[in-house]
């Protein structure tokens, strides 16, 4: 890797600087607290798919293993069972072994915030607002133009579609070889997808990559994906019919920028999932952290009924300066 | 050669669907759940298509070991462009819609590289750079000279090329003809 200097996209880096102020406008005056948080963490959330850059203190023979933090989740939970209400992070995280891309560096930006007492759906209402105010205010005449040039990207409404509807329109996955294991490998066999080794969430993220998200977002609206199968929920709480969870994630351009979910509040859930997401990944022969117990312990006291939403800083400026690749918007980059 | 998916670079040829495809774009990809994603775009180079296909980043695929043959471009029609291997005299046709963009910048006589795979002709290996003759352009507007500003003219292949306005009709100028964009005076 090298250090390169890229004072050509001064103007793409000063529109970062207004989304930056769009978002920090639209958080305070939606009394949402800005929250500033460590980056380096004795002890973190296990997340099987994710590998943390790990690094030590050391004073003396003291040593202690410290680890970059992939999300400010973990500190942010704990704010929200102490009772700080509705917050926000805007700096950065970490994930190790996601080598540099048109989309992610290993070191980016995430604009995560919790709203209480409200659920998925009524986030997605919160976001398109932060959408159009940041289109409000950020001055670029191709700002937010569609990718095909043709129409203006406009953040009036969602174009919305389950996961069920998704898979079946642009995928030909019905809803029911979706919620069934089995004959969803089996369909993926057919469509020409390598099953062996391969797990559900694998082959989902396979087929959604593939077939899916480059066709959304491009309507001149930005789409809602919501209600994922349960297999996919992550930290969010299952839908009544306990075939879904709670989880949207919305695309613009054909480009995943962000997603939210209500946040699982049943402590006994989180921990099964805790030690499930820490056996894939021993599995996965990834780096062996602590897990934080901390935050059980701040779970069992009781976090609020709330909704958390992560954005991809640089992705979300990516549609406001038009650009095409992250390494557009930054004046000094690492690749 | 084997290889892991998470390795795959833009411009290498794998099979994809039984069919020889080069990839145009390939970018990692985590979803956050289910293993990380290599997400490719491929060309089929029999349809001229392009497809989008996630593998996963360590699967292990094959990218075929191509051969690149020196060759002269001496002609198209409106289907192929034809070139001819100086040494043997042997003639490849390469049908336009393969070769994409790029063939709108070659300059018939010039030479480069061709991709053969079992001695069959899969694409050409884009120039760094091609220099072309303007052969229309306008005169620079009188008060329009703020820096940046550019105007479209015409080079000798035919293809329109943006250029900044003190350029003039006559010059030979440099483009990168993957992407058609000017890079400058020669």
């Amino acid at each position: 890797m090298k250090i390169q200097t890229s004072i050509k996209n001064l103007d793409n880096y000063k529109i970062y600087l207004q989304v930056e102020k769009a978002v920090s406008e639209f958080m305070e005056s939606n009394n949402y607290l800005k929250v500033n948080l460590p980056v380096l963490s004795p002890t973190l959330i296990p997340e099987s798919y994710l590998e943390v850059f790990e690094t030590e203190f050391k004073y003396f023979d003291n040593k202690q293993k410290l680890y970059l933090t992939p999300s400010p989740e973990l500190f942010l939970k704990r704010l929200l069972v102490a009772g700080i209400g509705n917050c926000y992070y805007l700096d950065r995280s970490f994930r190790n072994s996601e080598p540099n891309s048109d989309w992610h560096n290993p070191e980016f930006t995430m604009l995560e915030f919790y709203k209480l007492g409200i659920n998925y759906l009524q986030m997605a209402n919160e976001i398109l607002k932060l959408l159009k105010h940041i289109g409000n205010k950020v001055k670029n005449p191709f700002f937010a133009k569609a990718s095909k040039g043709k129409q203006k990207l406009k953040f009036d409404k969602w174009e919305k579609f389950s996961v069920a509807q998704a898979f079946d329109k642009f995928a030909g996955v019905k809803e029911k070889e979706l919620f069934d294991e089995k004959l969803f490998i089996k369909k993926a066999k057919e469509k020409g997808y390598k099953i062996n080794n391969a797990s559900y969430e694998d082959l989902f993220s396979q087929i959604l990559a593939s077939e899916i998200e480059s066709k959304l977002g491009r309507n001149g609206y930005p789409t809602l994906l919501y209600n994922y199968p349960r297999q996919l929920a992550s930290l969010a709480k299952l839908s009544k019919d306990k075939k879904t969870a709670e989880r949207c994630e919305f695309y613009i351009n054909g480009l995943e920028v962000g997603g939210f979910c209500t946040e699982l509040n049943n402590y006994k859930e989180q921990i099964r999932r805790f030690s499930q997401e820490s056996g894939k990944r021993e599995k996965n022969k990834f780096i062996n952290h602590t897990i934080d117990k901390g935050l059980i312990k701040a779970l069992k006291y009781g976090l609020p009924f709330c909704t958390g939403a992560g954005i991809g800083f640089e992705r979300l400026v990516m549609i406001f300066t038009n650009t095409t690749s992250i390494d557009q918007l930054k004046l000094i980059n690492i690749s | 050669m084997r290889i892991n998916a998470g390795n795959l670079k833009k411009g290498e040829f794998v099979f994809f669907q039984g069919e020889i495809c080069q990839v145009q774009k390939a970018d990692f990809y985590s979803p956050g759940k289910g293993s990380a994603l290599m997400k490719a775009r491929l060309k089929n180079l029999i349809s001229a298509k392009n497809v989008e296909y996630a593998y996963k980043s360590n699967e292990q695929i094959e990218v075929l070991d191509v051969t690149s043959v020196d060759m002269q471009y001496i002609y198209k029609d409106k289907e192929n462009l034809y070139f001819m291997d100086e040494r043997t005299f042997n003639q490849s046709a390469l049908p336009i819609s393969i070769v994409g963009g790029i063939s709108r910048f070659l300059k018939e006589g010039e030479k480069m590289f061709v991709y053969m795979y079992n001695d069959k002709p899969l694409t050409i290996r884009p120039p760094m750079s091609v220099k072309l003759k303007i052969v229309e352009a306008d005169d620079a507007a009188k008060g329009d000279t703020v820096s940046g500003a550019k105007k479209p003219v015409k080079v000798e292949t035919g293809a329109t090329v943006m250029v900044p306005i003190f350029v003039k009709i006559g010059e030979i100028i440099s483009i990168n003809p993957e992407t058609g964009e000017y890079t400058g005076r020669v």
